[in-house]
């Protein structure tokens, strides 16, 4: 189950999915503010979100996870 | 039957004889050995970065003698060096063999050092005053030398004069291939710019050493591996997936320098208009003042087109360094990141920089430096890096460049990192854009330090800070400071790059004028 983890050490200010949600890889998952900057964190792949593992105000280290996404199952 | 005596034919068939005994290098089982860990022979590096090579000193041997000193071993010098040519250039070329006996250090067998820490590859590039390329892959340092020498030697002994000196004279490019411990890891880093390869170790003692004196087992991917020394300490600039990308790298870098300081940087092809004007570079920067957004994106669209290369990017990552061409003409670029502590100078961005500007500096490339800075770093980890200090030598190393620095002011410039990107006893040359803001602090978070207690007993503190971000924000609108020539202009984004080629041409009249050793003086770095 591939973690998207955090870019930077900062806050998190807005979370903009839901477990449960389809993203597609470049899809935003939340912004972090961090040194006065939005910093939005991106899916570097398609999947589908299975747990969200931060909430909104949260202090995060770089590194830590933040999200989970599981592959999307494909047509066939 | 002939007697014993000299005839060329016998010459001929001596040095024939020696010359392919010489190949064999420490010999085939140890050359597989390392082929099987990822690792050419030196002979085969030289040949891959060099298009010929004339080589000197191919029968020096490494002779291991019993007590009746009768010769048990004989094997090549662990040294293999010479004149190279390098993409029509010449330059002076020598790389350890690490088959024989861990590329030891020749100064205990040989009269004359071939290389490696000092030598007559380096006397070679000293003398002629062409480019100087190592490959290291040595353990640079062996107590075997007690043996050789009947005593022991007192390191302080040996000069490394002639290494400092040529980093004045030529372009010293080393390549970490293999191992490189000690004296060999020294000489590595005393370069202008260095690579590592993926697998690659550098170290000032090896797992052994540090066991001893620390009592740690570490692997020596940990202890001094490739992706740590060149996004931890920095101690290597850039990083090489592999053997040939190392040697890729190493003539990229050259193909910026001249062959000497005497000498201009070679100017290149002149096939990218100047007069390009970007559309992408006003969808760079969000209107939004608080997203972040990709520095490395404005480089390439503004120089010319595939002509950066970056160095140091996985070390200091606050600031962008690299070089690149302007309509032919080599430059340095800097460029804060605002990926990166939001751009903020921290101590390995500071250290960074101030070796990049001396490097310009030294080899007469103009540098043009994107800025988009908070300031010095702040916290705890920013202070305990000596951030102060190391920022204020960048200060420092960019007022006293040698050459010509013109400053993009892309959004941000507060606080005295600013100082870092422009001259003002120089032309101080900045172009701003539209997006550009500066001043001594960020407003909003300079109203709450400077209007606490006004804002504490307003009635109402949101509404008082408000108007005073609001009358502020005003005064620092960017365009009252082009007005009053508080810098000296700006522009449409799109008209970045034909500015600069008009300026960096013109700047070409200093720098051909300038030749040389650096004329400025130069003050003890604080």
């Amino acid at each position: 189950m591939p973690t998207v983890l955090s870019p930077v050490t900062g806050t998190v200010w807005k979370l903009g999915v839901s477990v449960g949600d389809d993203v597609r890889e470049g899809d935003e998952l939340m912004v972090l503010e961090s040194m006065k900057m939005e910093i939005p964190v991106e899916a570097d792949d398609d999947g589908q979100v299975t747990a969200i593992l931060c909430r909104e105000g949260q202090s995060i280290a770089e590194g830590q996870p933040l999200v989970e996404l599981g592959s999307v199952p494909r047509e066939r | 039957m002939p007697e014993e005596g000299f005839t060329w034919e016998r010459a001929l068939g001596e040095l024939e004889r020696r010359a392919r005994a010489a190949r064999e290098l420490g010999g085939v089982e140890r050359i597989e050995r390392r082929r099987a860990q990822g690792f050419g022979t030196v002979r085969e590096r030289i040949a891959r970065v060099t298009d010929r090579f004339y080589e000197v000193g191919e029968f020096a041997k490494f002779v291991e003698r019993d007590a009746d000193g009768r010769p048990l071993v004989e094997l090549p010098s662990s040294y293999v060096c010479g004149l190279g040519e390098v993409d029509g250039r010449p330059v002076a070329v020598g790389g350890d063999d690490f088959t024989v006996r861990g590329g030891l250090p020749q100064g205990g067998y040989l009269d004359r050092r071939k290389g490696g820490m000092g030598g007559f590859v380096e006397d070679l590039a000293h003398e002629y005053r062409i480019p100087l390329l190592l490959f290291m892959d040595g353990t640079g340092g062996d107590v075997g030398a007690i043996d050789d020498k009947g005593h022991a030697y007192l390191v302080s002994s040996m000069s490394w004069r002639r290494c400092f000196e040529v980093m004045s004279e030529v372009p010293v490019l080393t390549a970490v291939l293999g191992a490189a411990a000690g004296g060999s890891g020294g000489r590595a880093v005393v370069s202008h710019f260095s690579v590592i390869s993926r697998g690659s170790v550098l170290f000032a003692g090896g797992p052994p050493v540090v066991k001893r004196s620390l009592g740690i087992d570490i692997d020596k991917h940990q202890l001094g591996g490739a992706e740590m020394h060149t996004s931890v300490s920095g101690s290597i600039d850039n990083l090489a997936e592999d053997e040939d990308d190392a040697i890729a790298q190493m003539k990229r870098f050259l193909s910026f320098m001249p062959q000497n300081v005497w000498e201009m940087p070679p100017r290149g092809p002149r096939d990218d208009p100047p007069e390009r004007r970007e559309q992408a570079l006003l969808e760079i920067v969000p209107e939004n003042r608080r997203r972040p957004y990709k520095m490395r994106k404005i480089i390439h669209a503004i120089v010319d087109r595939g002509s950066f290369f970056e160095i140091g990017a996985g070390w200091g990552r606050a600031v962008i360094s690299g070089l690149a061409r302007m309509d032919g003409i080599p430059v340095g670029i800097l460029a804060n990141d605002p990926m990166v502590l939001a751009g903020a100078l921290d101590g390995d961005a500071a250290d960074k920089q101030v070796r990049f500007v001396d490097l310009c500096s030294t080899f007469h490339l103009p540098i043009v430096y994107f800025v988009d800075v908070p300031g010095f770093m702040v916290g705890p980890d920013a202070e305990r890096g000596n951030v102060l200090r190391k920022g204020m030598r960048a200060i420092q190393a960019l007022i006293e460049a040698d050459v010509p620095v013109i400053t993009v002011h892309v959004r941000r410039a507060f606080g005295m990192a600013v100082s870092a990107t422009a001259d003002p006893d120089a032309l101080g040359l900045r172009i701003a854009w539209p997006s550009a803001e500066w001043g001594d602090m960020p407003i909003e978070g300079g109203v709450d330090a400077a209007f606490r207690r006004e804002i504490e007993a307003a009635e109402d503190p949101a509404a008082f800070r408000r108007e005073a971000e609001q009358r502020l924000l005003a005064a620092a609108d960017p365009w009252k400071t082009v007005e009053a020539f508080g810098i000296e202009s700006m522009i449409d984004p799109r008209d970045t790059r034909p500015t600069l080629c008009a300026f960096l041409n013109a700047s070409l009249n200093s720098l051909t004028t300038h030749l040389g050793p650096p004329r400025k003086q130069w003050t003890m770095r604080p």
